[in-house]
């Protein structure tokens, strides 16, 4: 009987092995070598991406790209890297990273040092932030992918109308606001993204920023200076005393905000690029009415945007590195930055693509974009941002949502910041 | 039972308990284990610090919040939802036409996955956009507000579960004798005494089971929430499953992680034993 029972589980145990482990195709794993690229949602039609990738394959005899996509929520992705990164998983080579988990990844050793792919002159050909991003002390661990950054959406028809032009500070934007919404009624002034989510984050940094402020500097916490708590107060107003911005901002997150302003009923959001090309589709109740522009900031203080986007990284535990290699260089490189352009939308991380005719003819709006990604700023570039980050989204929540005053939210946040800093000590 | 015959028993019994073993013991005293270190995965850290996360769990506002949520989100769903779904099952148990239908219809909300009714109920609660506001003519932030939204989500989860509940009170229902009812009435009870007398006293065993199952589920909830609110605004709507999967998953601290699991874990052993107890007792 016992013996039975243990060689029934041997049985089992193999039977379950072989299901995972010899599952992939052993004939092409002597021909070739596969790369197995994890990536986010292709935000678009799948097959030009597959187009790519088979361009890549035909230059690179040898070398089998399996394109594998995560779930579309950036958690997930994280929990999916953290979840198989610790456990030295090699089942994947290539890494898409959202622009705040490289430090992270790189301090866990989970990310190959490819400082070597971009030399300092080939640095300069990107836009600092991203280059910023992927930086882990001196060392880069990433390659910038696309790029993103929070940008100013505004009603261009109603300003004209009214012959306003687009504010430069916080205050215009007030100004501007209440004078459109006291002629066109049952419209909204701002909207902008305060659910307590990684958004909000972003969001009340280019406040901070605006008004000349940061969250470190130096490795030391720099949240509760007066500049964050005037520009925190600033945004809590915007909702209870200016009234430009409704309270249902508090619980907005992207897409109810593009809604909004795509339905004709703001003059002015704060978004991601991604929203112009809705606004211009066939149909759409303001295309042809929609401007963009840098963020405002606070009088006499410069603007700064939050930086998103995604960058190509390698598994540490990779057994291909230099396929991998191949395959970073080749996504990154200005011709597939283009292509990935005009077919999917995703914003170059390279400069010089923003003089691109071709693109420039495709897309009138990326011109505009230059000065937008060059004025982008990366969030706190440190390992310890999630938690960081932790902190800051309930402390802004309420401070935004009037539970708590900006002080007292950013006094807490600052103290716990600090001890997050300890940890290591 | 003698004791040859209990051997062989337990013989039986060997390979699931090893099994059983294997993919839940191990992994429950493997979370005790950890919850014990001062463990963060990106710092490569991982250091025996004794019960200092329990420690500092005690002192920790942000768990006493989790907790408060989800003590206030179990209390508040899993008495409307017994009590919505036991008015709805005693309804749908008479006879009326189309009861085949009705009952599928009244099935819908718990056949929707989780997160998808969850951004529904997003959509539902917008101020500007929301058919409540519509409805009621009035202009509240219902998920912005700390005093609502909490109330908002428990109102979902009991549109999503009252469902389930009513499924198995109509089971439990129908295997109360007519007889029974049809001898009440000749002896002249009236409805409500023949409710407290039959009805109530045959469907204890199987409120039971609801209770227990619905118990579990709410203390343990995480996606309807965290995708209604995120535990917004300032954690208002925080529990203890979401504030767990953020310092786990988010912030990669395994070390305090591991301990909020070991505390949920004791109180749904405890709420587990609780109703075993109950249960034993209700069946003598």
């Amino acid at each position: 009987m016992a013996v039975r029972t243990i060689a029934f589980i041997t049985v089992l145990l193999i039977s379950l092995y072989c299901v995972s482990g010899c599952s992939r195709t052993e004939k092409d794993k002597d021909r070739f070598t596969v790369l197995v690229f994890k990536h986010g949602k292709i935000a678009g039609d799948p097959e030009l991406f597959r187009e790519l990738i088979e361009t890549f394959e035909s230059d690179n005899p040898g070398i089998k790209v399996k394109d594998e996509t995560l779930p579309a929520s950036t958690d997930e992705q994280h929990q999916f890297y953290v979840i198989n990164l610790e456990g030295k998983s090699s089942e994947f080579d290539v890494l898409s990273m959202d622009v705040i988990w490289v430090p992270e990844f790189a301090r866990a050793g989970w990310l190959k040092d490819i400082s070597h792919l971009l030399p300092w002159d080939e640095r300069e050909k990107y836009f600092p932030g991203p280059i910023q991003a992927v930086s882990y002390e001196g060392r880069l661990y990433a390659i910038p992918w696309y790029i993103d950054a929070g940008l100013l959406y505004y009603r261009k028809d109603l300003l004209e109308k009214y012959s306003l032009s687009p504010p430069e500070t916080w205050y215009e934007l007030i100004d501007i606001s209440k004078y459109v919404l006291e002629h066109e009624p049952g419209m909204y002034g701002f909207i902008w993204q305060g659910k307590q989510y990684e958004g909000l984050v972003c969001n009340v940094l280019e406040f901070f920023w605006g008004n000349g402020g940061d969250v470190l500097e130096n490795g030391v916490s720099v949240i509760k200076s007066p500049e964050n708590v005037e520009a925190l107060y600033f945004m809590r107003d915007l909702i209870r005393s200016y009234k430009v911005s409704p309270p249902l901002v508090t619980t907005a997150i992207e897409e109810p905000a593009r809604h909004i302003f795509g339905n004709g009923k703001a003059v002015f959001m704060r978004n991601w690029p991604y929203a112009w090309n809705i606004f211009e589709k066939e149909g759409s109740p303001v295309k042809g009415k929609v401007g963009v522009t840098t963020l405002p900031s606070f009088p006499g203080k410069l603007p700064a945007s939050a930086l998103g986007g995604w960058q190509l990284g390698i598994n540490r535990y990779s057994k291909n590195p230099e396929a991998s290699e191949k395959l970073i260089k080749f996504f990154t490189s200005p011709e597939i930055q283009k292509r990935l352009a005009l077919t999917l939308g995703y914003k170059p991380t390279r400069k010089q693509l923003y003089n691109d005719r071709d693109l420039i003819r495709e897309q009138p709006f990326i011109t505009g974009l230059y000065d937008v990604f060059m004025n982008a700023v990366p969030r706190p570039v440190t390992p310890y941002y999630m938690m960081i980050s932790q902190i800051m989204q309930p402390e802004f929540s309420a401070a935004i949502s009037g539970i708590k005053k900006p002080e007292d939210a950013l006094t807490s946040a600052h103290e716990q910041i600090e001890y997050i800093l300890r940890v290591e000590k | 039972m003698t004791s040859r015959e209990s051997d062989r028993g337990y013989r039986f019994v060997a390979p699931a308990i090893v099994l059983l073993s294997f993919i839940t013991v191990y992994p429950v005293l493997y979370v005790f284990y950890l919850s014990l270190h001062r463990r963060l995965l990106i710092f490569d850290l991982s250091r025996f610090v004794g019960f200092e996360n329990y420690l500092f769990l005690l002192r920790d506002d942000r768990f006493w919040n989790a907790l408060k949520n989800t003590v206030y989100f179990t209390l508040s769903s899993v008495t409307l939802e017994l009590l919505a779904g036991l008015s709805i099952a005693l309804l749908l148990n008479r006879q009326f036409r189309m009861k085949g239908l009705i009952r599928a219809i009244v099935l819908i909300p718990w056949a929707i996955p989780t997160v998808v009714s969850a951004r529904m109920w997003e959509w539902i609660y917008n101020t500007d956009f929301g058919i409540l506001n519509y409805i009621t003519g009035i202009k509240v932030n219902w998920l912005g507000s700390p005093v609502w939204a909490m109330n908002a989500a428990v109102f979902m989860d009991v549109w999503k579960t009252t469902p389930f509940v009513v499924i198995l009170l109509i089971a439990g229902l129908q295997i109360i004798p007519k007889e029974i009812y049809q001898a009440a009435r000749i002896d002249g009870a009236g409805n409500f005494a023949i409710f407290r007398k039959i009805t109530l006293p045959f469907l204890k065993p199987v409120i039971l089971v609801v209770l227990i199952f619905r118990t579990l589920d709410a203390f343990r909830v995480f996606d309807a929430i965290y995708v209604l609110t995120g535990g917004g605004p300032a954690n208002t709507t925080e529990t203890l499953s979401i504030y767990t999967y953020k310092i786990l998953f988010q912030t990669l601290q395994f070390g305090y992680g591991s301990t909020l699991s070991v505390v949920v874990f004791m109180f749904t052993g405890c709420i587990s034993i609780f109703y075993i107890k109950a249960m034993s007792r209700g069946v003598r």
